[in-house]
């Protein structure tokens, strides 16, 4: 499939590629809605609760009815807000967001753009983001979706040194920064996966990446019960949306990068399981990434601003930069 | 130089964190509170002006609205009040209840507390826990007098109703499932190192400040002094039970937190020995006069409800109506540390700190 | 770390615990006896003496009584009996105080409605609301033989 792209640009490739980029937007929109269905359950059974079950059999379009609703409703925008970004900053977060997962392999064969510094491209386009959060709050020209912005800024900034550093362990090892040949280059059993050899950097990666994330317990920019709901405080209706999207669309964007760096991407965790295609163990571990996801927020409390920045700056980036170290002596000594 | 300018951010009445409708305006130098002005009054009913025109029994269902997440102990402190006043015999039957439903309900009440604290604090299950527990209290409580939350169930003189049948045994199955319960929040979330980072050594205290501001409850007692109105000058039939007043040391929001979890353990303690010294038979209602007049004069009782010592002053004229009645608010006095707590905190600790002090804001503004 | 993972597992094991969410308002909950829900008012059994009325801590019952039809009885019939929801509080009290158990407590607790005049109910609605009647009224005073105690 990713052949297509090295093929001549004509009107008919392009029309194809227009189609496959809308089949993955209409796969994501079907994630999201699903996932956010599926959080709400897992974290209502873990209260007790039995989540939405009203709209649809087993409340399984409640997350349709929600967008819906979404949709249909005003779109406020405040008088004395930066009208020309206020509109802007949405669009802004989702695009990045939408435009990283053409890197994402699925299988040996499914993937879309083969880029040689995949991985790079995903870390530079996933910080475009970061701006549209601050420029959210600040055109919302309200302090709370201020003080919202700037905690995003300061947040994202600081987490997204650790996290590309701790994948440098994981790039030494494959020699590539594409992700396809990451994920070739794990090994058939589950202990030749990345996460065990590169565990300092897996530990790293995720707490990293669930900051990146901006969800429990990290989830300081929109802080619900400090910052009412931060950055997107002043936002409505589709708008809102957008946010919303943007957010549930990272978690699926780094559910499988996780995949894809550490979990040996398709491969099956024994080989005599090969027998079962490559998509099935990759959705198996991007599932059991998003219930992660799901599980921690239904459990963690929230950590403070101050600590937030001494655990990226003062733990994980050192950490990160030690595993750097670790895994150069380690290839010097015993790989080459 | 970079000139930063001070940020005037208004908490409030409409924040999710307020826990009702109490407003802080807070100036903040980034997200460090330089100056924090508590404003009150958005619950104000004027109960005690009300009260004035009342009899005695009629001011109990308003008193169920004050303190509205311990209604009991709001109503025990009135109808003690007045039978000191008057010199009224209550029945042990009486007493035995008033005591087990003001146990249960400081039970109830920290545990509105802890979820709430929690959910504060940013984590949302310990909420659930709480009230699934909680609604078992409830229930009980529906079933002996009818409501859920306003009570009404004290009178001058004893209790209107008496344990229905079979609801003494029910009160005795809640205290180990309850026991158990309390070990799976501290598993939940009393470990938590998050959770300790975020409220070890925040807002923190000492004896004499806590003295000096008229503080008591678990917020005195975080800082080690040993003043429980139940052990302290005991009332009702307190002194016939065992049990421990847990005291902290550092005087912070960890304390408090751990103050409020033993106090369940202790208030089980409790019951559990007045379910079994239960009185077999008796009334649960004295001999009151049929119009309730207490003598001309003063009188201030205090008792412990779960967020410090509620009392009540009670001027008569020798009427049916209280010539003038005083509530002593527990979460209204404990709240005026907070101006002094929040300077040099973050926006983030302004949420720990006043979820710490455990306010009801019907309570604050009375 | 230790006590974070023992968080998760408290949260993991609760995945399976019992839920405890109820089907209202597919399936009515039913209070138990003693609740203090909307009061039903039999107007045979009033005989108008106005207690329920002084005792009431919001002023939200107002009552009217007239001469009874039949001359050959003393006394007064009730006419007219309202009650204000948008005040009430349903303490109870009104109960209470009433000697003959005209006015008492049901188990409905369904008050909602589009509209505030909907919540000022008169003495028909207040007669025809008799269903999940409290049976155990008031035991402030009554004999002893008929208190419902425990044990």
């Amino acid at each position: 499939m990713g052949s297509w792209l090295d093929e001549t640009l004509t009107w008919g490739n392009a029309l194809l590629f227009f189609l496959w980029g809308v089949i993955l937007l209409a796969i994501v929109l079907g994630f999201v809605t699903y996932a956010i269905f599926f959080e709400r359950k897992v974290i209502g059974w873990m209260q007790f609760r039995i989540g939405p079950n009203r709209v649809g059999p087993w409340g399984l379009l409640q997350s349709v009815a929600d967008i819906a609703k979404l949709l249909m409703k005003e779109d406020t925008i405040p008088r004395k807000a930066d009208r020309a970004l206020f509109i802007l900053a949405p669009a802004l977060a989702y695009v990045p967001a939408f435009a990283v997962l053409a890197v994402i392999p699925y299988t040996q064969k499914l993937y879309f753009a083969d880029i040689n510094v995949g991985l790079l491209y995903y870390v530079a386009l996933s910080g475009i983001s970061t701006i549209a959060i601050v420029l959210g709050g600040w055109s919302s020209n309200n302090k709370y979706a201020l003080l919202g912005g700037m905690r995003s800024a300061a947040q994202m900034i600081s987490y997204e040194v650790p996290l590309v550093i701790s994948v440098v362990g994981v790039i030494m090892m494959s020699g590539s920064l594409n992700l396809r040949t990451i994920a070739d280059q794990q090994g058939d059993w589950f202990w030749q996966w990345n996460f065990l050899p590169q565990i300092i950097g897996f530990v790293v990666f995720v707490i990293a990446a669930v900051s990146e994330l901006n969800r429990t317990p990290f989830d300081l920019p929109e802080a619900e019960s400090e910052l009412v709901a931060g950055y997107h405080v002043e936002y409505s209706g589709f708008r809102f949306a957008f946010f919303m999207l943007t957010e549930y669309v990272y978690v699926y964007a780094i559910a499988a990068l996780t995949t894809v760096l550490f979990l040996g991407g398709w491969h099956a965790p024994f080989p005599f399981l090969d027998w079962v295609p490559g998509i099935i163990w990759f959705l198996l571990k991007f599932s059991f990434i998003v219930f992660f996801l799901f599980w921690i927020r239904a459990t963690l409390p929230r950590i403070r601003i101050d600590q937030l920045m001494g655990l990226g700056w003062k733990v994980l980036l050192p950490v990160a930069i030690l595993n750097v170290f670790l895994t150069a002596v380690y290839l010097e000594l015993f790989v080459k | 130089m970079i000139r930063t300018e001070e940020l005037l951010l208004n908490v409030g009445p409409q924040h999710p964190s307020t826990h009702g409708v109490f407003r802080i305006i807070v100036k903040l130098d980034g997200e460090v509170i330089t100056e924090a002005t508590p404003v009150m009054g958005y619950l104000h009913r004027g109960t005690e002006k009300l009260a004035e025109d009342l009899n005695y029994t009629q001011i109990i269902p308003y008193t169920d609205r004050m303190d509205y997440v311990s209604a009991m102990t709001t109503n025990y402190v009135l109808c003690h009040g007045v039978e000191k006043m008057m010199g009224l015999e209550v029945p042990e039957r009486a007493e035995f209840m008033r005591l087990i439903v003001m146990e249960l309900q400081r039970i109830a009440s920290h545990l509105v507390w802890w979820g709430t604290y929690l959910l504060d604090i940013g984590a949302m299950s310990p909420f659930l826990f709480a009230f699934r527990d909680r609604e078992i209290i409830i229930n009980l409580f529906n079933e002996l007098c009818g409501a859920r939350l306003t009570y009404n169930y004290m009178r001058v003189g004893g209790v209107k109703w008496d344990a229905p049948v079979g609801w003494i045994d029910k009160v005795r199955e809640f205290i180990p499932y309850m026991e158990s319960k309390l070990d799976e929040y501290h598993r939940l979330v009393s470990g938590n190192e998050i959770f300790l980072a975020r409220i070890r050594g925040v807002g923190a205290y000492d004896a004499q400040t806590a003295i000096d501001y008229g503080l008591s409850g678990a917020n005195l007692r975080s800082t080690g002094v040993d003043w429980d109105l139940r052990k302290a000058k005991p009332y009702s039939i307190y002194n016939r039970f065992e049990f421990d007043v847990p005291l902290g040391k550092n005087g912070d929001c960890y304390d408090r937190y751990l103050i409020r979890l033993e106090e369940i353990r202790q208030s089980l303690r409790i019951l559990k020995q007045a379910v079994e010294q239960f009185p077999s038979s008796g009334d649960v209602m004295g001999k009151v006069p049929r119009v309730i007049r207490p003598p001309a004069g003063e009188l201030y009782v205090g008792i412990e409800s779960p967020r410090g010592e509620i009392g009540v002053h009670i001027v008569s004229k020798g009427k049916a109506e209280p010539y003038r009645l005083k509530f002593r608010r527990p979460s209204f006095v404990n709240l005026q540390i907070l101006p002094k707590l929040l300077v040099g905190e973050t926006m983030t600790n302004l949420i720990t700190i006043l979820g710490g002090i455990d306010i009801v804001v019907g309570e604050v503004d009375c | 770390m230790k006590g974070l993972l023992k968080g998760l597992g408290v949260t993991l094991k609760s995945l399976t615990d019992k839920k405890v969410t109820t089907s209202y308002p597919d399936v009515p909950i039913t209070m138990p006896d003693r609740y203090r829900g909307i009061q039903h008012f039999e107007p045979d059994k009033c005989i108008v003496c106005n207690q329920c009325a002084r005792i009431c801590p919001t002023e939200c019952i107002t009552l009217t009584g007239k001469a009874n039809p039949d001359p050959e009885k003393k006394g007064k019939v009730i006419d007219t009996y309202d009650i204000n929801f948008e005040i009430c509080i349903l303490c109870d009290l009104c109960t209470e105080v009433c000697p003959t158990e005209a006015i008492v407590m049901t188990g409905n607790f369904e008050l909602a409605s589009y509209s505030r005049d909907e919540l000022f109910k008169d003495l028909k609605w207040l007669d025809d609301n008799n269903s999940n009647v409290r049976q155990d009224n008031n035991n402030i005073g009554a004999p002893a033989a008929a208190k419902g105690g425990a044990k």
